[in-house]
């Protein structure tokens, strides 16, 4: 299962137990708050500006589902594995080296809680196509 | 608080190079997205504030003024780096623009509440940006605290110390930093600002920023930092940023995306879903910012009046007393028109203004020092009576209505030309009287044309500089949104490099930089002079020319209500006085009166003027006055003021020249549709010239009294709508109808006002002008030499290069003699009793004025012997010494063993080893330096005394002097002229209309001014060795021959003479072929080649013809080390 297994595999659904919480909600508002505090500072955050918020880096092309009321993911799948995005944590754009055509980059990203896990999606605007930009740490 | 939202942190183009966003583009985005108020916080200053509240209100939408400033760390005592390496914090990129660019501090933006907060908000810019004219300007948190009256405080950007310090986690850095900023400003006048930028890290900034308001009892307010206004522009905004601090993309501040735009309520509201209070308080401050600057109201500085006097009845007793001066005698008009004026004046509440410009003139008139009062002030018999404008308005009919309509209260604008050279000690009086808190020049915004913006895109593309040059230069001086049509519809655009495919993109951009400002600038001679101390009501900052300058233009000072006098230079009256100076010094001042005060009847300069001998003559010497010179055949002044009218834009636009001259020359009846226009219409032969007579006739056939005339000349000049004219014209012909006149005669005579009204010139101004004009004429008439002396030595001057100068008074007789070290001066000299002009030294390539002291001072003591002699009492350097050799002015100085001279091959040889002698023996020493003459090449002109053949000689006069002094550079292919046919210019006049020529000449000029028909049509003025050839080029042939045209300088022009009374003296063009001088088989350049700058001669300049300098973008983009490119135009 390789790194973060235990993160990947979680699911309530399928009857894994909440060893902390004792609903979902309660878990995704704490994991909410620690992305937000500004006290807290990730690993990724130390990339070169480019790469910023993005952790583990995969630049895969994926497929998601789109929720048009909300306009927002509502859920993609990775591995011909389905992950319904549980909350969306944070949004971000990116606009770089528009001035050159072969390393451009437009894309509108979301970081989604999904699985229990975050995941970096990214809509690229000149491809039209949506990518797992990353897995967070 | 609703769904409304309203922006306070918006960043325009007057940001200068952090800003992309066009007023008028945020205004109506701002109406469109219905919010109820918007601010502008430009960097560093109030650049666009005033046209920005005027716009604003215009919309129905509340301005709210605003600048985002820098300022010191408030966080902590002392300079970032004096922190330990782990505790500072980034420091933002520079802001602003030129010397208020603000760095080494911290972002924080300031919203003006009040007339009280405008003023701090003023005094706080003023302090910082003039407290040095060096470093940068940042406001002390100290002189915050003092003026934050009336002012809101927001915590700032991203790039302020909270936003900074809570990112970085330093929680007690941001705690102190807000607090000593909330203390700064009255309760409840702080907001912590926050920013959702959508980067990753926005939502733990405002997490922290919330939490530490909250912690603080502090409100929080959301903005977007808004830098342009619709998403698209981000690149506009990133080419901006590059090109501001000279760096190629990405810029100075990196910005990660494009969300700094314009956002809608709904989206503003989406992205602060948790913090709606953030939201609602943009409308609660926008509330509270009810600013009233009083616009309409006047603001004059206070004038000298005596205890128990006001400052009308000291105007009053002025003007009474210089009636009886300019009028003798007193003629009952004279009378009525003064007081009718004065009432005027006094109503309106401007006796103070006029006061203040008479002190002016004054102080010039008690100096000496030569002025004239120029354009509609000339309207006024208190501004002749008090001194100011020397035309009589009675005499020429000139209407104050036009000056001062009393149905429009109206600041009076009076400009006044003083001589250039003494302009200084005029505007020294105006600091030292008003008092330098009082007084600012004026700003002029630089904003961006097709070449401009063409090089700001290229440069942040990070191309080579020789690439950037290429792709700018010959492109035509047009506005950057025309660039695509040019490239593609212009000839001369024809082969241009921006073509290519791949500068697509950079068209695009430029296309949309147009009219975008790039810098602050200084006003020629504007002046703002206040009662109050000037800081509080403008900011001010240093210039680049090193004055105190308002960061607000002359329509802001306007708009304002504070005066603003224009102290020009204008070079003419230099020349002029320099010429009477000269000529009284040769023949005695009695022989040559004040040029000024002459009659202007004096039949032989009216003879010169039907000549169209005027090159150096004040308005009258274009290749277009040259031309009307011969057609209109003036006589009398009033043709004078005429001719200066005709060929101006608007009259030329309007094609009222043809109509003139024929009904001058009784070439078509004289026909007004009313009688009433006749007396208006006498001098102008019925055809609408001036604005006055636009006034004129509308009284005499509609009875409208002036005032009420001059607000219908306005009307119809003015953005007039279909509706709006269609009002107009039937208030006119109902007036005309009630008093009896016809209406179809009534509608003729409005048809004919609404087709001249627009194009019409202001006859006061035109006879201001005629004055200075005739004074001109006068001089070049009876002191040529003097005359054409004084204007090399005022040059830059008037329409023709200096070379054509001389040429011209070589072409009178006079004779021009080579500067030499032991005759020539500095300046130009007039010698052998007014028949010779020496040229000076002062415009010899490389030339100082410590040499130019040195061999005027060592020449008193005795003439030089030799080079050696020279080198050693003046100490000139290598470079100024080899340039007075290549021109000549050495010659003839010295023996070698032969027995005569030395050529100048020989002395340049010699010059690298005296020198050396020199700095070894040091200058105490006079003993003649014996060295052999060193081996040189042979003479190739034995016969003259330099040794160097005529072509040689010829070049190096114009690469070292820029002057043209063995012959004309044409005079080397008379053969070649002979054998093709080419027709002089001196013998055209005697060829009849017609006849097909060929001519040859050299660039003097070349313009394509706008036409009614849109058409373009090119007017050269070329110049053979005989004088000058106006050669016009129709757009059919235009599009053959444009990039003949741009590429070269010297032509074969074949066409069809036109040489009659109505159309003047021309060169139809069938065709444009370029010409190459040559010497024994090598190009003669035509140009000089030298730069003045310190830089020394540009690669391949010297020699090289015009026609290499054109080179492609692509083969300057492949080595750029190889080409020189020069200007072409």
């Amino acid at each position: 299962m390789g790194r973060n297994a235990a993160i990947k595999g979680f699911d309530p659904a399928i009857g894994h137990t909440m060893d902390l919480f004792d609903e979902k909600e309660g878990h995704l508002s704490v994991i909410l708050e620690i992305l937000k505090s500004p006290w807290v500072s990730r690993g990724s955050d130390l990339l070169a500006p480019e790469d910023a918020g993005i952790g583990k880096r995969r630049g895969e092309t994926i497929a998601v589902a789109w929720d048009d009321v909300r306009r927002v993911p509502a859920a993609f799948e990775w591995h011909a594995r389905a992950y319904r995005v549980d909350e969306i944590a944070q949004l971000w754009a990116v606009e770089r080296y528009w001035w050159d055509p072969r390393r451009r980059i437009s894309y509108r990203c979301w970081r989604v809680i999904a699985r229990g896990g975050t995941y970096d999606l990214a809509y690229d605007r000149l491809e039209r196509r949506w990518m797992l930009l990353g897995v967070q740490d | 608080m609703g769904d409304s939202f309203v922006h306070l942190h918006v960043h325009s183009r007057f940001s200068f190079g952090d800003g992309a966003a066009d007023l008028d583009e945020l205004i109506a985005r701002a109406g469109e997205l219905e919010m109820p108020a918007l601010a502008l916080t430009d960097h560093q200053g109030l650049y666009g504030a005033l046209r920005f509240y005027q716009k604003a209100l215009a919309a129905g939408i509340r301005p709210i003024l605003g600048a985002e400033v820098v300022i010191d760390a408030a966080g902590f005592m002392g300079p970032e780096a004096d922190l330990p390496p782990e505790q500072r914090l980034i420091l933002p990129a520079p802001v602003g623009s030129g010397r208020a660019q603000g760095y080494g501090g911290w972002h924080v933006t300031l919203l003006v509440r009040d007339i009280e907060g405008y003023r701090n908000l003023c005094r706080l810019l003023a302090r910082a940006h003039v407290r040095s004219p060096e470093g940068p300007s940042i406001i002390s948190v100290r002189d915050l605290s003092r003026c934050a009256g009336g002012l809101i405080g927001l915590s700032g950007c991203t790039r302020s110390e909270v936003s900074l310090a809570v990112l970085k986690g330093d929680v007690t850095r941001a705690r102190t930093a807000v607090r000593r900023l909330r203390g700064c400003f009255e309760p409840g006048n702080f907001y912590v600002e926050v920013q959702h930028d959508l980067t990753p890290e926005a939502p733990r900034r405002i997490a922290g920023l919330v939490a530490l308001a909250e912690s603080e009892d502090i409100p929080i307010v959301a903005t977007n930092n808004v830098h342009y206004v619709r998403g698209e522009q981000f690149r506009l905004h990133d080419v901006l940023a590059s090109a501001g601090a000279r760096m190629a993309l990405p810029g100075p501040y990196e910005r990660p995306n494009a969300e700094l735009y314009f956002k809608s309520a709904a989206e503003m509201r989406a992205l602060f879903r948790n913090l709606p209070q953030a939201c609602d308080a943009t409308l609660e401050i926008a509330e509270r910012c009810q600013l009233d600057l009083g616009l309409g109201e006047f603001h004059f500085p206070s004038a000298d009046v005596p205890r128990g006097e006001t400052p009308y009845s000291v105007l009053s007793k002025l003007a009474w007393r210089g009636l009886e001066e300019r009028y003798r005698p007193v003629t009952p008009e004279a009378v009525r028109r003064l007081q009718h004026e004065l009432a005027i004046i006094q109503d309106l509440g401007f006796p103070e203004y006029f006061l203040i410009v008479k002190e002016i003139v004054d102080h010039a008139r008690s100096r000496g020092i030569r002025y004239s009062g120029r354009g509609s002030a000339g309207d006024s018999i208190v501004t002749h009576v008090l001194g100011i404008t020397d035309a009589d308005p009675i005499r020429h009919d000139l209407l104050f209505e036009r000056f001062l309509n009393p149905e429009r209260k109206q600041m009076p604008d009076i400009d006044v030309d003083f001589d250039s050279a003494r302009r200084d000690e005029v505007i020294k009086f105006i600091y030292d009287r008003f008092g330098h808190d009082h007084v600012a020049m004026v700003a002029t915004v630089n904003t961006m044309t097709a070449r401009s913006a063409v090089r700001t895109v290229g440069r942040s593309f990070g191309y080579p500089i020789t690439e950037v040059n290429a792709l700018s230069r010959h492109l035509p001086w047009v506005s950057a949104r025309k660039i695509k049509e040019v490239l593609e519809t212009y000839p001369e655009c024809r082969n241009h490099p921006l073509r290519d495919p791949r500068y697509k993109m950079v068209v695009e951009i430029a296309e949309q930089l147009d009219h975008c400002p790039m810098h602050l600038g200084t006003h020629l001679g504007g002046f703002i002079i206040t009662r109050e101390p000037i800081d509080s009501w403008t900011p001010l900052q240093w210039a680049a020319k090193g004055v105190v300058v308002s960061q607000y233009d002359k329509d802001d000072v306007e708009a304002l209500g504070l005066v603003k006098m224009d102290i020009l230079g204008l070079r003419i009256h230099s020349a002029i006085s320099d010429t009477v100076e000269i000529a009284r010094a040769r023949v005695g001042s009695e022989e040559v009166p004040e040029p000024f005060d002459l009659e202007p009847d004096d039949p032989r300069v009216y003879e010169m003027l039907q000549r169209a001998d005027t090159v150096g003559m004040f308005q009258l010497e274009s290749s277009g006055q040259r031309n009307l010179s011969q057609r209109l055949k003036a006589e009398r002044f009033e043709d004078i003021i005429a001719q200066i009218s005709l060929f101006r834009p608007g009259p030329l636009e309007a094609e009222m020249i043809t109509p003139f001259i024929r009904r001058r020359h009784g070439l078509e009846p004289v026909i007004v549709p009313h009688s009433g226009m006749e007396r208006p219409l006498r001098d102008t032969w019925g055809v609408i010239v001036y604005q006055e007579q636009v006034l004129r006739v509308s009284q005499a056939v509609a009875g409208f009294d002036l005032a009420e005339a001059d607000s219908l000349r306005r009307a119809m000049t003015k953005g007039r709508s279909r509706e709006e004219m269609a009002r107009i014209k039937t208030h006119f012909v109902e007036r005309a109808v009630e008093r009896g006149v016809s209406f179809q005669t009534a509608e003729e005579v409005f048809r004919q006002l609404e087709g001249f009204a627009a194009y019409g010139f202001n006859k006061a101004h035109a006879a201001c002008f005629a004055v200075v004009s005739y004074a001109s004429a006068w001089l070049k008439t009876y002191y040529p030499a003097e005359f054409a002396a004084s204007i090399m030595n005022n040059e830059p001057m008037g329409f023709y290069t200096p070379r054509h100068v001389l040429n011209d008074a070589r072409a009178h007789g006079i004779t021009i003699l080579v500067p030499h070290v032991n005759d020539s001066e500095a300046r130009y000299i007039v010698e052998r009793n007014g028949t010779a002009i020496r040229v000076g030294l002062k415009d010899v390539h490389s030339m100082n004025n410590r040499l130019l002291e040195a061999v005027v001072r060592e020449r008193i003591v005795r003439p030089f012997r030799d080079l050696a002699d020279f080198l050693r009492r003046t100490g000139a350097e290598p470079g100024p010494a080899e340039s007075l050799i290549r021109i000549g002015a050495l010659d003839g100085l010295g023996v070698t063993e032969l027995d005569r001279p030395p050529t100048r091959d020989e002395m340049i040889a010699l010059l690298p080893e005296l020198k050396a002698v020199i700095a070894r023996e040091g200058k105490a020493g006079d003993d003649v330096l014996c060295l052999a003459p060193a081996s040189t090449r042979p003479a190739e002109d034995p016969t003259h005394v330099s040794g160097w053949s005529v072509a040689r000689r010829l070049s190096a006069e114009l690469e070292y002097l820029g002057l043209t002094l063995t012959c004309h550079p044409l005079e080397l292919s008379s053969a070649d002229f002979a054998a093709r046919g080419v027709t002089s210019a001196s013998r055209l006049r005697e060829l009849p209309d017609g006849t097909q020529v060929t001519v040859c000449g050299v660039r003097e000029r070349a313009q394509t001014p706008r036409t009614r028909s849109g058409k373009r049509t090119c007017f050269l003025t070329l110049e053979d060795a005989t004088g000058l050839l106006d050669v016009v080029v129709f757009e059919d042939v235009l599009n053959r021959v444009g990039d003949v045209i741009v590429k070269h300088r010297c032509y074969l022009v074949t066409g069809k003479l036109q040489n009659n009374t109505e159309r003047g003296l021309a060169i139809i063009a069938n065709d444009v072929q370029p010409y190459i001088v040559r010497s024994a088989g090598e190009p003669v350049r035509l140009r000089r080649g030298v730069p003045s700058g310190p830089m020394g001669p540009s690669l391949g300049g010297a020699g090289a013809p015009e026609e290499e300098s054109w080179i492609s973008a692509q083969q300057a983009a492949e080595d750029p080390t190889a080409y020189g490119v020069h200007d072409a135009l």
